[in-house]
């Protein structure tokens, strides 16, 4: 609960720090119902004695990096989560420090000595087979006691849903499983994965990853190159505002990149130089690929809090991030927004399509023509298009001119239609007779002699109960289209 | 002296005319739209699906193999978005229906005549739990009550453009009834006007009826 370390938070006092959700809480709140993760609203509600502080963020993380740095000596590739939170991979440094319980102490001492006593300063540490498990090893622990869980699995089978809340899964995939009797990850492990796939697509897969010990690997792949981004400064950047700008500017551009191979981070690199002194570099990492805004919201934390901290003296000559554990999820398909939307619509049109057949699901594509029945060119769903007889681009001299009757039958519906002085009076709609009461046309459609078509003449007849859209052909009259 | 006009295109949101929301599909909540064919609701109900289309696939579900993809994109609804399917069974409407709830964000159905109430209630309570935008248009007797959200009836159409054998046809006004849960348990009046293009137009004359009855 780094949170709760902010220095006008008032000492001795019961403290609520939130944005729409708490992210710290004194033991007296706490112990009034209040939990990490609720709803500001209802926390509100629950303490009402509390003094309610706005989370800062971007605040934390500058008083945050001090303490990433104290980690950083003991240990390399320190991972940050967001303020409060870091994770870095121990087998190298227990191997050096000779066990996991005298590195953890380690950690816990240096730690523990650079922040103090005091509300939100306690250290906990939990060791486990990947950053999942030992996130809440750590939640689990006791301040200057390290977790150190041998059998992850088993420990991962005790851990609440709530667990999941994070990054991972919505709140209403949480309450269907509770729904569905579903209280622990062990429980949500002994389902078959195949059947939550079904049910639930994407989230309700890597939840039961989650719960089955597979955590997504830290190993980051080999990343070209020419993925990475670079700025650099002839002036240095010194001014909150300027880096602001800067950090919005190369988050955009480098995901820009990653999106047009396909793929967004999970981990990021973020590397300033400054004009004086030595480079800095961070790497931030998050459960779900990093989104435009959460990879600016990151980068300009980072930035910021070396600024403000002094960490790059003389301003910031050259900034350069670069992606790691780079994930196929979602970011590609920015029509669907995510992919297990996509994985959804999917299954449900294949599932009408099931039901109703190959050609009960259609794709239309505009194509050339002069009725509307000809301008559509039809598709199965999930097949290759149809190619177009006709350039839609194509002038088409003699169009049926918009707007377009919404409702057009795949053939002419013969029709009847009263005429009076070659001028059409009455037309019958299903059983009863509708006076015209204007109508326009005629416009002359030539057919093609050659291929059999004949000479027709069109036109738009309104009546009380709507309009029409008329050809007439041979002495006969023909529904072509209803204005609907 | 002329009525004042609102836009009704992508700014929709910056709107704060009342009767604006009336036009658009809500997550979860249903938009029943009644009239007879050629009361221009076929092209209304395909225009709500236009904001969504931008976002991701909307789905059509014709019974009658007549609706057109051309009046849709003139709406504004994106071509590679619009997905029709053809229902013409009607024991099969409902499995579809439902299957196309389950997982497609926004849908335009016209519903068959003679189908079960609870099936439509069925139907309702699943665009609710998976925030489906939804509306429907009933092609026989109003839909139960409590299964819409919002009421849209159409009080008739106008033409314009067309003079006895001169001009085109080139806009039309639709008058609409706004009720239910989502008009606030009153009724209101307003009309729209729709030129053949991506942008309806709200015209301001508007008739407040009070509510026959109250809600308890």
């Amino acid at each position: 609960m780094w949170s709760l370390t902010r220095p006008d938070a008032p000492p001795g006092n019961p403290v609520l720090v939130a944005d729409d959700r708490v992210t710290g809480a004194t033991p007296d709140v706490l112990a009034a119902g209040v939990t990490l993760g609720m709803p500001r609203r209802d926390a509100e509600a629950l303490a009402p004695f509390a003094t309610v502080l706005t989370r800062d963020v971007g605040e934390e993380t500058r008083r945050f990096e001090s303490v990433v740095e104290v980690v950083e000596d003991l240990i390399p590739r320190v991972e940050v989560v967001g303020p409060g939170l870091v994770f870095v991979p121990v087998a190298g440094a227990i191997r050096f420090y000779g066990g996991e319980d005298v590195l953890a102490r380690k950690v816990i001492d240096e730690v523990a000595g650079h922040v103090g006593s005091g509300p939100g300063k306690e250290v906990l540490v939990g060791i486990a087979d990947g950053p999942f498990a030992a996130r809440w090893a750590a939640a689990r622990s006791s301040p200057g006691e390290p977790l150190i869980v041998e059998d992850t699995l088993s420990f991962l089978r005790t851990l609440d849903l709530e667990s999941l809340r994070e990054g991972v899964a919505s709140d209403s995939l949480i309450a269907t499983f509770r729904w569905l009797g579903v209280t622990t990850l062990g429980d949500l492990a002994g389902f078959p994965r195949e059947a939550l796939a079904t049910r639930f697509g994407n989230e309700g897969v890597l939840a039961h990853r989650l719960a089955s010990g597979e955590d997504r690997t830290a190993l980051p792949r080999e990343i070209p190159e020419e993925l990475a981004v670079e700025m650099e400064f002839e002036d240095p950047l010194e001014h909150i505002d300027a880096v602001a700008f800067a950090a919005r500017n190369i988050s955009e551009r480098m995901l820009s990149r990653l999106r047009s191979n396909g793929v967004a981070p999970h981990q990021v690199s973020i590397l300033a130089e400054p004009d004086l002194g030595k480079v800095r570099e961070r790497i931030w990492r998050s459960a779900d690929p990093f989104t435009e805004r959460a990879l600016t919201d990151r980068v300009w934390w980072q930035l910021r809090a070396w600024v403000e901290s002094g960490g790059v003296p003389g301003g910031i000559i050259r900034i350069r991030i670069a992606p790691f554990d780079l994930s196929g999820e979602g970011r590609q398909l920015g029509v669907f927004g995510d992919e297990s939307a996509r994985i959804e619509t999917d299954r449900a049109l294949a599932r009408a399509q099931a039901l109703l057949g190959p050609d009960g699901v259609l794709e239309g594509r505009p194509q050339g023509g002069r009725m509307p029945a000809e301008r559509v060119a039809w598709s199965r769903w999930n097949e290759p298009e149809t190619a177009r007889d006709r350039d839609p681009t194509a002038p088409w001299p003699g169009v049926t001119p918009k707007p377009s009757p919404a409702l057009v039958p795949p053939r002419l519906q013969l029709i009847e239609v009263e005429w009076d002085g070659g001028m059409p009076s009455r037309v019958r709609l299903g059983t009863r007779w509708e006076p015209v009461l204007t109508w326009s046309g005629p416009w002359r459609l030539s057919g093609r002699w050659w291929a059999g078509e004949r000479d027709a003449d069109r036109y738009q007849l309104v009546t009380s109960a709507g309009a029409l859209l008329c050809v007439v052909a041979d002495g006969k009259s023909y529904l072509a289209g209803v204005y609907d | 002296m002329g009525k004042p006009e609102v836009d009704l295109a992508t700014p929709l949101l910056d709107q704060s005319r009342e009767e604006l929301s009336y036009l658009r599909l809500e997550p979860g909540r249903i938009t029943e739209l009644v009239g007879d064919t050629g009361s221009g609701l076929t092209r209304l109900g395909l225009s709500l699906l236009a904001a969504p289309s931008r976002a991701g696939p909307v789905v059509v579900v014709d019974i009658r193999g007549w609706i057109s993809p051309e009046a849709a994109w003139e709406t504004g609804v994106e071509a590679e978005s619009l997905v029709i399917v053809r229902c013409n069974e009607r024991p099969l409407w409902t499995r579809v229906t439902a299957a196309l709830l389950e997982g497609v964000p926004a849908v335009f159905a016209e519903v068959p005549v003679g189908i079960k109430e609870q099936d439509l209630r069925r139907l309702a309570a699943l665009a609710r739990a998976r925030k489906t935008m939804v509306a429907f248009r009933s092609m026989g007797s109003r839909l139960p009550s409590g299964v819409s959200h919002l009421r849209l009836r159409s009080l008739g159409v106008t033409w314009e453009g067309a003079d006895r054998g001169h001009g085109k046809l080139k806009g039309r006004r639709l008058m609409l009834e706004a009720s239910g849960r989502g008009a606030a348990g009153v009724t209101r009046r307003f009309e729209v006007e729709d030129e053949g293009k991506d942008t309806l137009r709200l015209v301001s004359d508007v008739v407040f009826d009070p509510s026959r009855r109250a809600a308890g």
